[in-house]
């Protein structure tokens, strides 16, 4: 599943004001890591807490706080978007996604879960922004991390389609896995409500949009791919023809 | 009911354990899970005697699973507590129905907060 800017923008019906993120939105999006560090600060705060509880304490406080920031850089860069101007350069997708493994592990491992590269032969470069698609692939990450099961691993995934033209990069996640049919029957019946204060944070779409807008800016596209136990998220991006014009 | 069995469900594994820590430490035996599905698998096996519910929760609301629950008289009977972001926007008299006996405040409650609500709901 692709989606143009168009379809960004309709799936974040209600939640733009003047084609940008709602500050309602964006103020509920930030309060779960906000609530989460207040939380574990008071209960430092007791003393109450062993020595080892402390450390892993405040390693959660400084993590989410980390992420907190990047959800509040992504929002100032994408409301930024339109009044700059951005280098695209050919850029080594496989090595761009070791740096994110590497950046991203010590979150993942203080979540009991792993994050990996599969990429299954060496890929070409792509056509990029090199912040602009790191932005999208540990947003991509981060919204895995959420809904991967304990223990699993997060895959970035690199694929290569239209005969070398279009290069994939994507975040699957193993999440819930819906196995027999009295589960999935149940699964019906936990159907989200249609009420947009009900939707998930995270799947308030605010995250898509601002993925789909960096994507935009690269005349990348964003898209989803659900499969029974988990999802793939994705940005699409022209190969660089440097090489071939050789 | 010092020792009663408290089910916690809540899809932010750090929340979880935050509320699961903060009442083990007053003598409660805590169970987490992070999803809907899981949560009836978990009140199926363990019974608990209170359930701590987030509002919005992965792949469902908690208000899919407590229309789940108050369809059998079993589960229906259980106290719950909804513990969210989204208390101001709640009112106890409307959930009241649901077997909804308390609402928390995330923005707002103290550790402390929690095991006062347990109890109170265990009385």
């Amino acid at each position: 599943m692709s989606a143009a800017k168009g379809e960004h923008e309709q799936s974040f019906n209600g939640l733009l004001v003047n084609g940008l993120p709602s500050l309602i939105v964006a103020a509920h999006e930030l309060k779960s890591p906000l609530v989460l560090v207040r939380q574990l600060s008071l209960m430092l705060e007791s003393g109450e807490v062993s020595i080892e509880d402390q450390k892993r304490m405040l390693r959660q406080i400084s993590l989410t706080s980390e992420r907190a920031l990047r959800l509040t850089s992504d929002l100032t860069k994408s409301i930024r978007l339109s009044d700059a101007l951005f280098n695209l350069e050919p850029i080594n997708p496989q090595q761009l996604c070791e740096d994110i493994v590497r950046e991203l592990t010590p979150l993942f491992v203080a979540h009991d879960r792993k994050v990996k590269l599969v990429s299954r032969r060496k890929p070409p470069l792509i056509v990029a922004n090199r912040d602009l698609l790191r932005r999208i692939i540990m947003n991509f990450s981060d919204n895995a991390l959420h809904y991967a099961e304990e223990k699993t691993a997060v895959e970035i995934q690199i694929n290569i389609f239209n005969a070398g033209q279009t290069i994939r990069l994507g975040v699957r996640d193993y999440g819930p896995a819906l196995l027999s049919n009295a589960v999935s029957s149940l699964s019906g019946k936990l159907v989200s409500s249609s009420s947009q204060i009900h939707a998930r944070p995270l799947s308030s779409g605010l995250g898509l949009y601002i993925v789909g807008q960096f994507a935009d800016a690269m005349n990348g596209q964003v898209g989803m791919t659900r499969h029974r136990d988990g999802a793939t998220f994705y940005v699409d991006l022209q190969a660089s023809r440097q090489l071939s014009l050789l | 009911m010092n020792g009663a069995s408290v089910l916690i469900v809540e899809d932010d594994n750090w929340m979880a354990e935050q509320h699961a820590r903060v009442l083990t430490g007053s003598g409660y035996k805590t169970t987490i899970t992070l999803h809907a599905l899981a949560a009836i698998q978990a009140i199926d096996d363990i019974h608990p005697d209170v359930i701590i519910l987030d509002v919005l929760l992965t792949g469902s609301t908690a208000f899919a699973l407590l229309h789940e629950l108050q369809s059998y008289g079993d589960t229906g009977k259980i106290p719950i507590i909804l513990c969210t972001n989204l208390a101001t926007e709640l009112s106890l008299d409307d959930l009241k129905s649901y077997g909804v006996k308390r609402i928390l405040d995330k923005t707002t409650m103290k550790p402390d907060d929690l095991v006062a609500a347990v109890r109170s709901v265990l009385l």
